[in-house]
């Protein structure tokens, strides 16, 4: 099987194949990257086609220097980051909270108990994905990205320091105040 | 430690981040902090649950994507089955076309005759031997011999007789009057040997009048 690299390489040559590859690999994955960083179908919808043509733009400048996934979620980052920022000066309904405030937590959901967080345990409802994407979008943007990067998109921290362009020391920390905030936040409409 | 201090590295232990001093550390203060172990737990869960939510594929993204793509000519459009035969049968077409174009300019290319009243041979040029084989350059039907390896040697007059005589035991009477007047035809310095009769067929009549 080609790699990622490969492939790239064969697209840049002219390859249809090699480019159709690529998306069968990737565009669920960066579908869901762009669901979770900006909380809304459609936005990702559009995004996630926005990261696969600035892939295509970009690819007679692509240099197999890092993994290419790294490379394509520095580009899905930028791009989120770019709707994000273009909603909130448009005005639009996708919620960028800052600090957390502004947030109506508890509407009495039926969600497990304390004792009931083990994972194999927990009923993933539409209303609880609901709240919890809703929880992410309360997380400033740096945070949110670093631990959506490593938990949700298995990068390590490593290369979740390259596609943020910060130090592994500054992940660790993110990763932590994302999970403390996600933690208190989801804690709040526990019964 | 602090079980505050202690968070942030049990956070990279979930991840698998932390390093082996590090784990060690963890793995003590959680045997000894129940506060500490159900944070750990609560950690874990929160990366199963993040990996539940997900967004939606459409039917369409592809269609939609890939459309987008080639208007801003970034995706090379698929080619058609018959562009590819036609491509894929080119050389060999264009092969066989040389081949009979070449074949065909041989036949037909013109000589040196004294009287267009009277054509070549060809029924002789299609059964050849080793004696009818012409000398003359650029005949199709020399390149096998020259490929074998060996020259096409101009052979002299008797020679050539010769071989026509050899030949002519597996002819008939016809054929072998055929191949005779195509060892002349195909050696012009044949016309000025009197002594060969045949060679009067392709005088010009004012000639053989005089």
């Amino acid at each position: 099987m080609r790699t990622d690299a490969e492939l790239m390489e064969l697209y840049r040559r002219g390859s249809r194949d090699a480019f159709e590859e690529l998306f069968a690999r990737h565009h669920r994955r960066v579908i869901h990257f762009c669901y979770r960083m900006t909380g809304d179908q459609a936005r990702a919808e559009e995004a996630a086609q926005e990261v696969f043509l600035r892939i295509a733009r970009a690819a007679s400048t692509y240099q197999p220097t890092a993994r290419f996934t790294t490379w394509m979620y520095t580009i899905a980052r930028r791009t989120t980051l770019n709707f994000l920022r273009d909603e909130k000066e448009d005005g639009e309904k996708v919620p960028i909270h800052d600090n957390g405030e502004g947030r109506d937590a508890a509407e009495g959901l039926p969600l497990p108990g304390p004792e009931e967080w083990d994972p194999e345990r927990i009923a993933w409802g539409e209303q609880l994905k609901e709240k919890f994407v809703e929880a992410l979008q309360n997380l400033p943007e740096g945070h949110r990205s670093a631990f959506l990067l490593n938990r949700a998109e298995g990068l390590s921290y490593d290369e979740v320091a390259t596609v943020l362009n910060i130090t592994v020391q500054a992940v660790k920390s993110r990763i932590f105040r994302a999970r403390e905030a996600l933690l208190t936040e989801l804690s709040g409409i526990l019964k | 430690m602090e079980c505050r201090e202690i968070r942030e590295i049990i956070s990279a232990y979930v991840d698998g981040e932390a390093s082996p001093e590090e784990a060690r550390r963890v793995e003590e203060h959680l045997g000894s902090c129940a506060q500490c172990r159900s944070a750990e737990k609560r950690m874990r869960a929160l990366g199963v649950a993040v990996t539940r939510t997900e967004g939606s594929v459409p039917p369409d993204f592809r269609e939609s994507l890939f459309a987008r793509m080639e208007a801003e000519d970034l995706l090379p459009k698929r080619r058609s089955i018959f562009v590819f035969s036609v491509r894929w049968a080119a050389v060999p077409l264009a092969a066989a076309a040389a081949m009979a174009l070449y074949v065909l300019s041989s036949r037909e290319a013109p000589r040196e005759f004294p009287s267009p009243a009277v054509g070549p041979p060809r029924v002789a040029r299609e059964m050849p031997g080793p004696g009818t084989t012409s000398p003359e350059a650029g005949s199709p039907f020399s390149a096998p011999r020259e490929l074998a390896g060996s020259p096409p040697a101009v052979p002299g007059k008797e020679e050539r007789k010769t071989k026509v005589v050899a030949d002519g035991g597996k002819l008939s009477p016809e054929d072998r009057e055929i191949v005779a007047n195509l060892e002349i035809l195909e050696d012009p310095d044949l016309f000025d040997e009197p002594q060969i009769d045949e060679m009067e067929i392709f005088v010009p009549s004012f000639r053989r009048q005089g």
